[in-house]
């Protein structure tokens, strides 16, 4: 049974397999979070949106009670990217990482609360329950930093393009034509790129068809439809890039 | 088709797509704090586009809100590429005057 069988409208299969297959993936250990701590991320980003309205609550909303409490620091980051990602600023940036938070882990705290808003919205538009959490696995975080990661014009690390990003990068964005930076940026924590661009692919469009106008990856909308809905929300959420 | 880029921003403008004014209700109506907004907004757009826009265009919110989420939290700046082939829509849709430009711009 697909995550979203019982809704009115019929849903892409690919869009139903992937959500599935990123709520399995909260009960896996990610490179610098244990699963515990992942959901506890997911399920708090859900939390700040319900307060703040932007979400209804529903029947199993919320991680199942676990006794790990999320850091002040990670909690403000968590609410700041879930409710009001047009306020995050260099300064708020610097703060978190100066109180605390690794950079390796802000990166992976960026990823999951990216996703689950997405999940999360995808839900509400079309008037679906939020998917349940699962139970959290046991396995440990990875920790491992991808070796040719370094500052670049992002304020994270990020993986250049190959060959300067070397091995990393030639598996991750393969060896041409070089990646932007909404492709790279999580790319200190290459899983979360993996995740984002098979999110990105389903919903939007396969990578590397920008320039195809003629490609309709939804039956719904055509692709000038599509363009108005992205660009009235990346307005709204005064994402300049 | 001629889409008005200004629809985006100035909601008096015609976007110039079919469906136009219901896909930008009810995408804003899906980041926003109203759920009885939404439930109104799903109703015209499904009643003007047909049942298949809703998660197309759900899918598409959704998807952009993850990538504004991206950009926003790691800081990352627009590429030379893109930068330089956007500058009339920036500069036409006051897009330079976004805090998150700063991101792009300290570079420059």
């Amino acid at each position: 049974m697909g995550l979203y069988s019982d809704s009115k409208y019929l849903i892409k299969e690919e869009i139903e397999t992937v959500h599935k297959d990123h709520f399995l993936d909260f009960a896996v250990a990610g490179t610098w979070g244990n699963s515990e701590q992942r959901i506890a991320i997911a399920s708090f980003a859900r939390e700040v949106g319900i307060s703040a309205g932007l979400l209804e609550e529903t029947p199993n909303t919320f991680a199942h009670e676990s006794n790990f409490k999320l850091s002040k620091v990670a909690k403000l980051v968590v609410e700041k990217l879930a409710i009001s990602p047009k306020d995050i600023l260099k300064d708020f940036f610097d703060e978190v990482i100066n109180t605390g938070l690794s950079e390796e882990e802000y990166v992976e705290i960026v990823g999951i609360v990216s996703r689950i808003v997405d999940m999360d919205i995808f839900a509400r538009g079309i008037n679906h329950p939020l998917i349940a959490f699962p139970e959290p696995g046991v396995s440990p975080p990875s920790k491992v930093r991808p070796e040719t990661a370094k500052l670049e014009l992002a304020w994270v690390s990020t993986i250049p393009n190959f060959p300067e990003g070397g091995l990393p990068a030639k598996q991750l964005f393969g060896e041409k034509p070089p990646k932007p930076y909404i492709v790279r940026g999580l790319s200190l924590v290459p899983d979360e790129v993996t995740k984002h661009m098979e999110l990105e692919k389903a919903q939007y469009q396969p990578l590397g068809n920008i320039m195809n106008f003629d490609l309709r990856h939804h039956k719904g909308l055509s692709r000038a439809q599509v363009e108005v809905v992205a660009g009235k929300v990346s307005a709204l959420n005064e994402c300049f890039y | 088709m001629e889409v008005n880029l200004k629809g985006l921003v100035d909601s008096s403008q015609d976007i110039g797509v079919p469906g136009g004014d219901e896909l930008l209700e009810f995408s804003e109506a899906l980041i926003g704090n109203d759920s009885k907004r939404l439930n109104n907004a799903r109703f015209d757009l499904e009643k003007q586009l047909g049942p298949d826009a809703i998660p197309a265009a759900s899918a598409i919110a959704a998807n952009f809100s993850k990538n504004d989420r991206i950009a926003n939290g790691c800081g990352i700046p627009v590429d030379d590429i893109m930068l330089k082939a956007t500058k009339d829509i920036r500069e036409e849709l006051n897009l330079d005057s976004f805090r998150s430009a700063a991101n792009t711009f300290r570079h420059l």
